[in-house]
């Protein structure tokens, strides 16, 4: 490694609407390194990202890009001087071909010359870096992998001397991993850096040069990656989780029979990939079972798979005893599953029309609320103002669309609906994300009574803190799998945090439904 | 408050010029808002239409008396506005009931001729001395059929294969009118006159055509405002409405509450054909009481698409829209004879009713001038966002699964 420091960045703080998203956080990269970011979601990594590539402007801290204090006004700003970002959603026009994408938003004088020049040029760049795509080709004829090299080529093509790489592995096929990690080899030894932002331990202790952990906005911790370990990076990731002062809420005492049984769930993500492959768990009445995991490893597909709205490849869901599997959404609901979905504004409720139409959204064409498909429009309201009293839900006018309340009075609008509909099991997905305190507190009461009155829940959420704290069983999920699961007297940040990173396997993988996880009493 | 929604693109804030511009989405708007501005922006049409014929040396003051008595001054005027306000609230209903769903039926105008086409079939293959009721139910049931099953046309593709509505609807539309001018101009069929030399439809009995109520106006314009009302009810009191609304307003929210989008997308394109449908019916009826292609292509069922957008797809809203647009349509007419020129005339129209519908989005949209906030930026700092991000940092953000934080106080 070359000492030549590229970027120095000091107590750079960015906050949004007071809350600081990172917080005097110090940052080095020098010329030929791989330097790994990790963190949990939320952790500051993208904020940090976008201050370097000129999407944002830090309140307060200095960037000092090779030796010289720099302040970029832009993006296009930040790529003139050499920093290019890629980010997860790739932004290419799909119409386009690859290079017209090349110069996209260049100005005239920007542009070397003609498309056949560009594409020339694109293509002796890919040679370069084995970055194989064909110039002339429309972005959507591409796969992902290529889109992905376009995105690259695009930096590279602009001059970036720094790359960005957010998550870039996230959309990839483990071989077309192989080959990223091959170009970006080969970029730092012609002299590039390069920021790689990841999840993942296994390509974090295989290809970085060092690594800087964040953690709740700061810097939790830096390390030379040959000198370090796994278990040491994941536990300056995860060691906040387990700081925490709350107690664990009072686990419930009588725990029940089972409630929500998945066995052997295969499901297939939009892309048609699958999403979710082998995912057996079981949650009885009388208990919280809690899913932690870095977004996007399939949860979301699960969350769908359980309540109806996603077909199953292969596997069974049973709601109280009941085979769900070919049920549909409303089928579901009638055997008993209430569900608190992750996207509250669209799915869970209909952002544009009223709070009154939202809270008989599932019960319209029921008794009280409509006789002979005539919706009985006092019963309706009568109903509201009753969910309203019983979960406090605020800030709703006649007539207004229940989007411009607030996310915790939306939330508890939700909560007021699934839980006063007849249920025996409550799926949750991220219930509490983006609430102020009182309001997720509000949420996790609620939770914690709907185990005290006996029913089961299942609890999916991004904040491993919350999971520890509200689950009875806590079950960790990787790349569509469950990958660990360990009962409340158990729970080992450290191992939960490698099993997030995929960087271990559980001891006690969870074999099958039959195999109870060791609950706690 | 609001700042929850601000963070949604479905409610989307967005900084205007420069920065200095704010418009907001206004939710509800009380009766001022709602009826005001419709009528400021008329008065604000007139006042610009005014300019305009000055600059073209004609008065005015003539200009607006001559078209306030040929549309909507006296008995007569009525009539004629109404007469042509019928088959607009059907083809607007069509595209309301529809737009309520956002599915976009654009093929109102084929749908049309199609239900023309079966009405006077029926009317034409029923015995003369059938009775009046029951001839004209006949062909009210069978142009609505057959306005129905055209749109079917689109609407089994758009549900097995989301095949686009648009284009289909569309293209539709040509097969459609290909098909009623072929019935009269390119073949000798049971639709065409054999006596007459110009081509053109065999004459409905009597029994077959909708009877005058005063002047050119028809029962047809009953069937139109009836519809309306059961439209309406339809969708804001039955259950079958409720769902309607809610795939309207988000398709996971349906999918989520268990309810078939597909099984609506039938449903509704059928009702959407129906009601041009009956257009149709209504027009071969009541207005040219034959097949005649070259009055009944008249552009009536894409005009409808205009009607449903500024009634902003509700049922009751499309009948005084109807008769706004038709009220100026007649009018035209007047102005040309009292020496105005054509372009003068058609130019007034414009500016009417475009001034008209941009009047809506200052009621659907608070438009202020931004607080003084911003006059603090320093003048050299061209992109005011560092401070405050802006949607399109919001957007950015909300799509990276890391920075949540805008999100998280913004309850």
């Amino acid at each position: 490694m070359n000492a030549s420091t590229r970027l120095e960045v000091r107590d750079l703080t960015k906050s949004f609407y007071g809350v600081p998203a990172i917080d005097s956080v110090d940052f080095d990269l020098v010329g030929g390194e791989i330097h790994g970011l990790l963190g949990e979601n939320g952790a500051g990594k993208s904020t940090l990202c976008s201050v370097l590539s000129g999407l944002y402007r830090p309140d307060s801290g200095s960037v000092t890009l090779n030796g010289e204090p720099v302040q970029f006004r832009s993006p296009q700003d930040a790529a003139r001087r050499g920093i290019g970002m890629v980010y997860q959603h790739f932004r290419l026009v799909d119409s386009f071909t690859v290079a017209q994408n090349m110069v996209l938003g260049l100005s005239k004088d920007q542009r070397p010359g003609s498309f056949r020049q560009i594409g020339a040029r694109v293509h002796d760049l890919a040679e370069e870096y084995g970055l194989h795509v064909d110039p002339s080709a429309s972005i959507w004829q591409l796969s992902v992998g290529e889109q992905q090299r376009v995105e690259i080529l695009k930096q590279l093509f602009r001059g970036a001397e720094i790359l960005i790489l957010d998550e870039p592995t996230a959309v990839l096929a483990p071989q077309e991993a192989d080959h990223l990690f091959d170009a970006v080899s080969t970029m730092v030894e012609k002299g590039h850096a390069v920021v790689l932002v990841s999840h993942k331990m296994a390509e974090t202790i295989d290809y970085t040069d060092r690594i800087t952990v964040l953690s709740r906005g700061r810097v939790a911790g830096r390390a030379v990656t040959a000198e370090t370990s796994a278990s040491e990076i994941a536990a300056m990731m995860f060691e906040e989780a387990g700081a925490a002062k709350r107690a664990p809420v009072a686990s419930g005492t009588a725990v029940g029979e089972p409630a929500l049984v998945l066995s052997d769930v295969r499901v297939r993500g939009d892309n048609g990939l699958v999403a979710v492959d082998d995912a057996s768990l079981t949650v009885h009445r009388g208990q919280v079972v809690g899913v932690a995991g870095v977004a996007g490893n399939g949860q979301r597909e699960l969350q769908e798979a359980i309540a109806g709205l996603r077909p199953l490849d292969r596997g069974k869901v049973r709601v109280c005893g009941r085979d769900c599997t070919s049920l549909n959404p409303k089928g579901r609901s009638r055997a008993g599953l209430a569900y608190v979905p992750e996207d509250r504004l669209g799915t869970g409720l209909a952002p544009g029309l009223t709070l009154e139409h939202n809270m008989v959204l599932k019960s319209h064409d029921r008794a009280p609320h409509s006789r002979w498909g005539l919706l009985s429009r006092s019963a309706i309201s009568e109903t509201t103002a009753k969910l309203e009293n019983a979960f406090d839900v605020r800030g709703n006018r006649s007539g207004m669309q229940v989007s411009l309340m607030s996310g915790g009075n939306l939330q508890k609008a939700i909560l007021a609906r699934e839980l006063t509909a007849e249920h025996e099991v409550l799926l949750a997905a991220a219930p509490t994300r983006g609430l102020d305190i009182a309001a997720a507190e509000a949420v996790r009461t609620h939770i914690v009574n709907e185990r005290d009155a006996g029913r089961a829940v299942l609890l999916f959420s991004e904040d491993l803190d919350e999971v520890i704290h509200m689950s009875d069983v806590v079950l960790v999920m990787y790349e569509g799998r469950i990958v660990g699961s360990f009962g409340r007297d158990e729970v080992d940040i450290e191992e939960i945090g490698l099993l997030m990173t995929g960087s271990a396997t559980s001891s006690e993988t969870i074999a099958a439904p039959e195999v109870e996880p060791v609950a706690a009493r | 408050m609001t700042s929850g929604a601000t963070a949604r693109p479905h409610n989307r804030m967005s900084r205007g010029i420069s920065g200095r511009i704010k418009v907001t989405p206004r939710g509800f708007g009380g009766p001022f808002v709602r009826f005001g501005i419709p009528v400021a922006a008329l008065f604000v049409a007139l006042l610009l239409g005014a300019l305009i014929l000055l600059a073209a040396g004609d008065n005015p003051v003539d200009a607006y008396r001559t078209m306030f008595d040929a549309s909507l001054s006296g008995p007569t005027a009525w009539a004629r506005t109404l007469a042509l306000a019928t088959p607009l609230i059907l083809t607007g209903l069509a595209a309301a009931v529809a737009f309520q769903m956002r599915v976009y039926n654009i093929g109102a105008e084929g749908q049309l001729y199609i239900g023309a086409i079966a009405a006077s079939g029926v009317g034409l293959a029923l015995p003369e001395a059938t009775p009046m009721v029951l001839m004209l139910g006949a062909m009210l049931i069978v142009g609505a059929m057959a306005g129905a099953l055209w749109a079917g046309l689109a609407a089994v593709p758009k549900a097995l294969f989301d095949a686009d509505e648009i284009i289909t609807t569309l293209m539709l539309n040509f097969v459609a009118l290909s098909l009623m001018n072929y019935l009269i101009f390119g073949s000798q069929t049971f639709w065409r006159d054999p006596q007459r030399v110009v081509p053109g439809g065999k004459r409905l009995p009597e029994s077959a055509i909708m009877p005058a109520i005063s002047g050119r106006m028809h029962i047809g314009i009953l069937v139109a405002v009836a519809s309306a009302v059961i439209i309406w009810w339809l969708l804001a009191r039955t259950s079958w409405g409720f769902t309607v609304r809610t795939i309207g307003d988000s398709k996971p929210a349906a999918r989520y509450a268990g309810m078939s989008v597909k099984k609506q997308i039938l449903i509704v394109l059928a009702l959407s054909g129906a009601l041009a449908g009956i257009a149709g019916v209504s027009e071969v009826s009541g207005v040219t009481k034959g097949l005649e292609p070259r009055s009944l292509a008249t552009d009536i069922g894409f005009t409808g698409i205009i009607v449903a957008v500024v009634a902003r797809s509700n049922a009751l809203g499309v009948v005084p829209v109807s008769v706004f647009l038709a009220a100026i349509a007649t009018s035209g007419s007047r102005l040309q004879s009292i020496g105005i020129q054509v372009e003068v005339v058609l130019l007034l129209q414009g500016l009417i009713f475009l001034t008209v519908t941009a009047g809506e989005y200052f009621v659907t949209n608070k438009v202020s001038l931004a607080p003084r906030m911003h006059a603090a930026v320093p003048a050299d700092d061209p992109v005011p966002t560092s401070r405050e991000p802006s949607t399109a940092s919001i957007e950015a953000q909300a799509s990276e699964p890391d920075a949540l934080v805008p999100e998280q106080v913004a309850t």
